[in-house]
């Protein structure tokens, strides 16, 4: 996971508490989902006697929380930008359903004992099918100012329809060779080690990168104790969590592959023009005009990322499914928005990070299987989730009302 | 004591974490009276009254408040309780629905029943007492939006006035007003006076006090300096008791010598883009010289806002005319082409339209100017921090770091901001429209000073200020608009604030010699 590289200014050399007082306190939002999530994981194996922390558990934890985050990513820019997208579960379900499609009917056909050559066209088709989405829903929103709320809400009753025409009411195997991959596939052991090793030797190296800047630029640089500190939770985070899904079966497909997104997309909403006029436009649309930003532009392309990260969770879906179905990404558009404001997203437009996101759709997944360990009723899932959101959110108020 | 005070606030001293906004202070306000509070961003002001309304209610700071003869105790969530007592807030920030009524919004929050529903007939009836009592000219069933910034003050007043105030406090009551606007308040709260309603009145704009105030308290740095009576003060006396030092002159006279003319605008119509029926700019012209400060004056609704936002390329939609840089014919449809030619604007709105406030100082300096510092793809942060940090150090902006949210910052240095991201792009014509609204005097003048340095530095700017004292104290030459039309350029040697307002009110046309 991308540590983002935050610039800090000048600020007097304080101990290494104190930093880490400041620290906290000025990212309170951040650490209380994450201590929330602690909480959670740790009620959690209690209940089950550890059985929730078993390699086993914590490798299908993640890899169900794949789906929802890929959606929970692109909706953090939509929001941000004070947007809403209704759309993206429908999407990623009719996705899924094309996808199924093509490797259950067309490829078969056409290109039999090409399994891989199968398997690739159908990402490149169902990722197509996102961003084409996206290019339309993006359009109308952006560029015929009908408000993102209906032009979602329509969209969402039409994917519905569009799902049922494909699969005629069916339910299409998708879980050929290659294609089950995406989702079910894990990486072996050493290759596991291999990725740990560059991530930890690039947190490293981008912490000394990142204070030789400073230091050349002349401003005052935090102190290194923490940095080092910081830099060796993380790696110790990535070490342990390699060394524990190896425990199983090795590092998840799409566990890899979401997080190689959600490095590009931090990346992108901190360090590219994109991204903060992202923010810009969502905390003070009309400052942001008159800063020369080309509003319609920037609405457009975040809705043709959402449709494209859609189609990326489609594909996914329908791998780790291992069929279409008529009731694909059925309210996955609720998880996604959930998780963006669970970590941290707000309502009102100009706040929200990926980081944030990703917690949050940790925490609706850890929520999910906890519930089912001990198997609690599907309809009490349902209560509790919708209880731990709200909740968040107003210990969030709570606490932002009495700093 | 034989004078009757009404509010007796003795003693009053509120801490925030690392700093005291109020130390231990005592102000005496007579019943009946206008008393004026002055003071500098931060000297106290707005804590003083956060104190009196409620929103820090009793237990929260120290000392005593006694109104009208007995202890003032507001409890927690008390500005509901505030409003009962009779003690009520003009904020500077009007704070109406625009969608209801002038009537709607004169009751909202205590409409008069009938049977559980809202008896409409009283409730405007009511409306139009409370407006003619007080001589406040709207009508009761008029739609707020669509009412001028003056007449909304006056929907305020009469929505205060409404709960039988006993207190009226107005925080800088005139900051959106135009001169006539100005004039009808005044007599407006005369007429308060008269009918035994008690003011405080805030304002940063001194001279104010000298019109309609009876008494003075100035606040420095959360501390009582003075109060006396407004007759026995004159303005010399109340800056320094507001800076606590000697300040010689309100507006730095620069050393400039503006050169040779780089901006002509010609003969400029432009129409509202929403209405195209609607004339905004109704023939403007006017010219620029490298180096010049250029006042643009006239009332509000004159079309200054409009003329340089239309120069901007994010208003108006041109009809005819020209506009010329260097001598090259511009065409700017957006801010990014106005951007392109080297033309910046510090907008009217600080809030509103200049600033994101939710984000760091270095992200709203950045913001405009990204292109600077990105590659194919990525944004390089060390520059980005290293251009931002010497802005803000030039422009002396008085914060931690830039990493401090602008929402945090006075509103003086919230305006530092703004500049500093209008002048990352380096302009050769930099416009900046009421660059002084509402920031306090010791910030007025370090960004005169700014005006007065960039200038020298050959930056042509364009200064629209509803001050018109401001407008003489810092320009070369003065335009004067009326209705949608240029009508006069002043040298500053011919200027006077009567001739001014002739021109502005249309009393002189251009023909007419003054």
């Amino acid at each position: 996971m991308a540590v983002s590289t935050n610039v800090n200014s000048p600020q007097t050399d304080v101990g290494l508490a104190a930093e880490l007082g400041r620290r906290f306190r000025s990212n309170i939002q951040t650490y209380t989902i994450i201590l929330a999530l602690v909480a959670i994981w740790i009620l959690f194996a209690v209940l089950t006697n550890g059985a929730f922390f078993s390699a086993q558990n914590v490798s299908n934890l993640f890899r169900q929380m794949t789906v929802t985050s890929f959606l929970a990513i692109g909706m953090v820019f939509v929001i941000v930008t004070g947007n809403i997208d209704l759309s993206v579960g429908k999407l990623a379900g009719f996705v899924s359903v094309v996808a199924a499609y093509f490797q259950a009917n067309v490829w078969y056909q056409l290109i039999p004992n090409m399994p891989l050559v199968a398997a690739m066209l159908s990402v490149i088709i169902g990722v197509g099918v996102g961003i084409i989405w996206g290019v339309l829903q993006g359009y109308i929103i952006a560029y015929l100012n009908v408000p993102a709320f209906i032009v979602t809400l329509g969209s969402m009753f039409v994917l519905n329809g569009a799902i049922l025409l494909v699969t005629q009411g069916r339910t299409i195997p998708a879980n050929q060779p290659y294609f089950s991959e995406i989702a079910q596939g894990y990486l072996p052991p050493t290759a596991g080690w291999a990725i740990a090793a560059v991530v930890v030797v690039f947190l490293f190296w981008n912490m000394v990168r990142s204070r030789q800047s400073k230091r050349r630029h002349g401003f005052q640089l935090p102190n290194i104790a923490l940095d080092i500190v910081t830099t060796i939770f993380y790696a110790a985070l990535v070490i342990g969590y390699v060394y524990w899904v190896n425990q199983y079966r090795g590092i998840q497909t799409p566990v890899l592959l979401l997080a190689i997104t959600a490095a590009i997309m931090a990346y992108v909403s901190n360090n590219t023009r994109f991204g903060r006029y992202a923010y810009a436009i969502g905390g003070n649309r009309e400052a942001a005009r008159l800063s020369g930003i080309n509003i319609r532009r920037s609405i457009f392309l975040i809705f043709i990322l959402m449709g494209l990260l859609s189609g990326i969770a489609g594909i996914v879906l329908a791998s780790y499914v291992g069929y279409g179905t008529t009731a694909a990404g059925q309210g996955y558009e609720l998880d996604a928005i959930a998780s963006a404001i669970l970590g941290g997203t707000s309502t009102l437009g100009g706040v929200g990070t990926v980081f944030g996101a990703l917690i949050g759709s940790l925490i609706m997944a850890s929520l999910t299987t906890g519930l089912q360990m001990l198997n609690v009723a599907p309809a009490w899932q349902y209560v509790v989730k919708g209880g731990v959101l709200v909740l968040a959110v107003f210990a969030d108020v709570y606490f932002k009302r009495n700093r | 004591m034989s004078e009757d005070i009404i509010l007796d606030i003795r003693n009053v001293t509120k801490r925030f974490p690392g700093v005291t906004a109020l130390d231990n202070v005592s102000i005496q306000i007579r019943r009946g009276e206008i008393h004026g509070l002055c003071g500098e961003n931060g000297a106290g002001k707005s804590t003083l009254m956060k104190i009196l309304s409620g929103v820090y209610p009793h237990g929260e700071y120290d000392g005593t408040i006694i109104y009208d003869g007995k202890e003032l105790k507001l409890g927690v969530g008390s500005i509901r309780q505030a409003r009962d007592e009779g003690i009520a807030i003009v904020y500077q920030e009007l704070t109406l629905v625009p969608n209801m009524t002038v009537g709607e919004n004169v009751f909202l929050g205590k409409e008069p029943l009938e049977n559980g529903a809202i008896n409409w007939s009283k409730l405007y009836a009511d409306t139009r007492d409370i407006l003619a009592k007080y001589r406040l000219d709207v009508s009761p069933q008029a739609v707020v939006k669509y009412l001028g910034v003056g007449k909304m003050q006056m929907v305020e007043i009469a929505k205060a006035l409404s709960e039988d105030a006993k207190i009226l406090i107005l925080d800088e009551p005139t900051s959106a007003l135009t001169e006539s606007e100005i004039d009808k308040l005044m007599t407006i709260l005369e007429n308060l006076r008269s009918h035994g309603v008690t003011c405080i009145y805030i304002t940063h704009k001194l001279e104010e006090f000298f019109r309609i105030t009876d008494s003075v308290t100035v606040l420095r740095d959360g501390k009582m300096v003075t109060t006396q009576p407004t007759s026995q003060l004159t303005l010399e006396k109340l800056v320094n008791y507001m800076v606590g030092r000697e300040m010689k002159e309100r507006f730095p006279r620069g050393n400039r010598h503006p050169g040779e003319v780089i901006f002509e605008v010609n003969d400029l119509h432009a129409v509202d883009p929403n209405e195209t029926s609607h004339k905004v700019l109704n023939g403007v012209s006017f010219n620029l010289r490298r180096g010049e400060i250029l006042g643009i004056a006239g009332l509000m609704g004159s079309g200054r806002t409009e003329l340089v936002t239309t120069i901007f390329g994010e208003y108006g939609k041109i009809t005819s005319g020209s506009i010329r840089l260097e001598g090259q014919e511009l065409n700017i449809h957006n801010a990014r082409d106005a951007m392109r030619y080297g033309i910046s604007l510090v907008p009217e709105d600080r809030k509103g339209q200049g600033l994101v406030l939710i984000q760091s100082i270095l992200k709203n300096i950045s913001l405009a100017n990204l292109d600077q510092f990105s590659g194919f793809m990525r944004i390089d942060a060390d520059a980005e921090l290293v251009a931002a940090t010497q802005q803000a150090r030039s422009l002396a902006v008085k914060a931690p770091n830039l990493q401090v949210r602008v929402d945090s910052l006075s509103g003086g240095n919230q305006q530092k901001v703004v500049i500093a991201k209008w002048l990352l792009s380096d302009p050769k014509i930099l416009i900046m429209d009421d660059p002084t609204r509402g920031i306090d005097v010791g910030a007025k003048y370090e960004i005169y000073k700014l005006m007065n340095e960039l200038a020298e530095r050959g930056v042509s700017i364009i200064m629209i200020s509803s001050e018109l004292e401001e407008v003489l104290g810092m320009s070369d030459r003065i335009m004067v608009m009326h209705e949608g039309r240029s009508t006069r350029t002043l040298n500053i040697a011919e200027a006077t604030q009567e001739r001014i307002m002739a021109l502005a009110t249309g009393i002189a046309d251009e023909l007419t010699p003054i």
